[in-house]
């Protein structure tokens, strides 16, 4: 399969200037820059998948939310872009990583999940002198950039617990884990280990249950509405493991009567639960009654934001963290306008 | 004084004091934002800089008597921003068989205008964007607004906009680069949403017409970008959904040159989504709040920029009308640029 790679000018400052910092430090950038006095250093970025619909690291986000993320980012540096897509298939993730060699790029960002595709495609690149950077999956002796589902996991855990402590002290209080918990390819069950942790260091003894809906959010308000009868006289905490698990479980509580008995945090923070100024979503200032109290943003149309930087710092030869992680934020009706601040006009 | 009196004067005092520490707890505007330049008392802005000097160089531009508009019309269907809402309503009574005036038969027709005013091609005022409850020249507007208006800032505070205006092609200047990006909906050739321009662009395009901007001129960008105004209502959603324009050192570079206002045929006149997600329109922020500049939104420039091309001349006089509107934040507003 021949890779089709998509080239994005990045607007800003030009090469001259950005030759500065080159001067500061690194031999990459000198390999990058030799013979090419006007190029510009070129970044690929070898995205999971663009494929519609497909959402990445069991949030709602999809291949083109990154894709677009890192088209944004990149405005701000004197580099242009390079995007392949791996398209969830390793020979082709292959195909991606022999296109950019032969294409001399300067640095590459590899978003793939099978580990001996990524020791294949260290290997090229590695022989090739283009140093690598991995996302959440490790490539060998690349710096990996990560989100942190155990940490938000009890981000999320400890918003429910200290909301019960405050709202259901001395009330039977239960919790349940909703969306694909069983999930381990894209850590879900790490997120729901977190959440764990988190109940347990705010509400210690606290009963958990978890609801393994394996990614349908159908399924969670026949499953959540059994839970909701089964425990009658208690209040429920819902952890929900993404966005649409946590529309769905609202959903559900509304639907059996029991909103008024439940508080629910979810993960993710994408386009189905914030919005803009118009299109009034669940996390919206104008919402602070709901019982979705927020999520824990996972980010993922910023990774650009945060990877860049890095990329940067490769390129000039500085040293980089063996891993950075995810800053997971509990997003909330009253900060979704400061942590998303609305640009739309619909 | 009786004894009850005495016993209240210290708690009136009390609530006098916690009346006066709450007042206090308000958010300190030398903080956030910078004093204006013409004063404390400062509520006009940049069009300060309009001196008479100014309009008269200014003049020099009307060589031909060519008036370009600049506006577009104002009418339902046209992209609105947020909950933004533009409504006329025709009184025409007098049509009615036998409501005719006099033996000469005369008949009259008013109009009722529910409108938003930051709506078609507008001005943004100075009451318009702050920082907290911080405006133009360290404002606490929180303290200056009543149920229908402002009560500092507002358009009737503006001196006047007659000064020249320069008109900045970054069509071409993108087409000369050979970067260009089109929106495939575009007409014609346009920058696409999410371009950032740079000063080095700005500059460019002016030297491309062999201008040097000078203070208290307006600068009006041409991006093509409102080329899919013109198609309304068909376009509104790509039109809303972003556009390219001026980023963070473009409107420093800008501030630098001391202009009077910045236009452009786009609805934000910054870009958009901006470089920074995490920060919300700050170029108005930066050239409104902090410097008292005004931006002009949805400005028609694709005539000018015709013009300029056929003419090899980019500046004019920019005539604009704005109400005497007491208290308004901004308004829809006709512009001319003649020639």
């Amino acid at each position: 399969m021949s890779p089709s790679p998509r080239s994005s000018r990045s607007s800003g400052r030009r090469w001259a200037s950005w030759g500065r910092l080159a001067l500061a430090g690194a031999a990459a950038l000198a390999v990058a820059a030799a013979g090419a006095a006007e190029r510009r250093p070129q970044v690929a970025f070898a995205n999971l998948t663009e494929e519609p619909g497909v959402t990445l690291e069991g949030t709602g986000f999809t291949g083109r939310d990154v894709r677009e993320g890192f088209e944004l980012a990149a405005r701000r540096y004197p580099v242009d872009m390079v995007f392949y897509d791996n398209g969830r298939d390793g020979g082709r993730a292959l195909a991606n990583a022999e296109d950019a060699v032969a294409r001399k790029v300067d640095v590459y960002i590899q978003y793939f999940p099978d580990p001996e595709v990524n020791r294949r495609v260290a290997d090229r690149l590695r022989a090739a002198g283009i140093p690598v950077l991995a996302i959440n999956y490790p490539v060998p002796g690349a710096p990996l950039y990560t989100a942190d589902n155990l940490a938000a996991g009890r981000i999320a855990g400890e918003a429910l617990g200290r909301f019960a402590a405050e709202h259901w002290r001395g009330q039977p209080v239960v919790a349940v884990l909703v969306g694909s918990v069983g999930d381990e390819i894209a850590r879900v069950t790490e997120r729901a280990r977190g959440v764990r942790e988190g109940l347990a260091r705010l509400l210690p003894g606290v009963r958990v249950a978890a609801l393994d809906t394996r990614g349908n959010p159908g399924q969670v308000g026949p499953l959540l509405g059994r839970f909701a009868a089964a425990h009658p006289g208690a209040k429920i905490l819902v952890a929900a493991m993404d966005d649409a698990s946590a529309l769905a479980a609202k959903a559900a509580l509304e639907a059996v009567g029991r909103a008024r008995d439940a508080a629910i945090v979810s993960h993710g923070v994408d386009r189905s639960i914030h919005g803009g100024m118009n299109d009034r979503k669940e996390l919206d200032p104008n919402n602070r009654g709901s019982i979705v109290l927020g999520s824990v943003a996972f980010f993922l149309d910023r990774y650009g934001e945060d990877v860049l930087p890095l990329a940067l710092r490769l390129l000039r030869g500085e040293s980089v963290p063996a891993r950075t992680a995810t800053e997971h934020r509990l997003i909330t009706h009253a900060t979704i306008f400061r942590e998303y601040p609305p640009y739309d006009m619909n | 004084m009786t004894r009850v009196s005495a016993l209240l004067i210290p708690v009136v005092a009390a609530l006098t004091l916690g009346a006066a520490a709450a007042a206090s707890a308000q958010t300190d505007c030398t903080k956030l934002v910078p004093p204006s330049p013409w004063g404390p008392n400062d509520q006009t802005g940049a069009t300060n800089r309009v001196t008479p000097a100014v309009t008269k160089a200014a003049a020099a531009e009307i060589q031909e008597g060519k008036v370009i508009p600049m506006s577009y019309i104002l009418k339902d269907g046209i992209p609105l921003f947020g909950s933004r809402f533009t409504k006329t309503i025709l009184t025409a009574t007098s049509l009615a068989p036998g409501a005719a005036f006099g033996e000469n038969q005369l008949t009259y027709m008013e109009d009722t205008w529910l409108s938003q005013s930051h709506v078609g091609t507008h001005l943004d005022g100075l009451g318009h964007i702050g920082r907290q409850d911080c405006y133009y020249n360290q404002t606490p507007m929180g303290k200056f607004i009543n149920q229908n208006s402002l009560t500092r800032l507002g358009l009737e505070h503006i001196k006047t906009f007659a000064t020249r205006g320069v008109l900045i092609d970054m069509v071409r200047v993108y087409q000369q680069a050979g970067k260009l990006r089109s929106n495939p909906a575009c007409r014609k050739p346009c920058l696409d949403k999410g371009t950032v321009i740079t000063p080095a662009d700005l500059q460019a395009g002016l030297k491309m017409y062999n201008v040097t901007l000078r203070e208290g001129d307006i600068v009006v960008i041409h991006t093509g970008w409102g080329d899919l105004f013109e198609q309304f209502p068909a376009q509104n959603a790509l039109f809303n959904s972003g556009e390219p324009g001026i980023g963070k050192d473009a409107a420093k570079w800008l501030i630098d040159q001391k202009v009077v206002a910045v236009g452009a045929d786009t609805w934000a006149v910054e870009v958009i989504p901006g470089e920074n997600p995490k920060e919300a329109f700050i170029v108005h922020n930066m050239l409104i709040t902090d410097n008292g500049i005004h931006i002009i939104e949805n400005v028609r420039t694709d005539l000018m920029a015709e013009e300029a091309a056929r003419t090899g001349r980019a500046t004019f006089f920019f005539s604009m009308t704005v109400p005497k509107a007491y208290g308004l934040t901004g308004n829809f507003v006709g512009i001319e640029g003649i020639r």
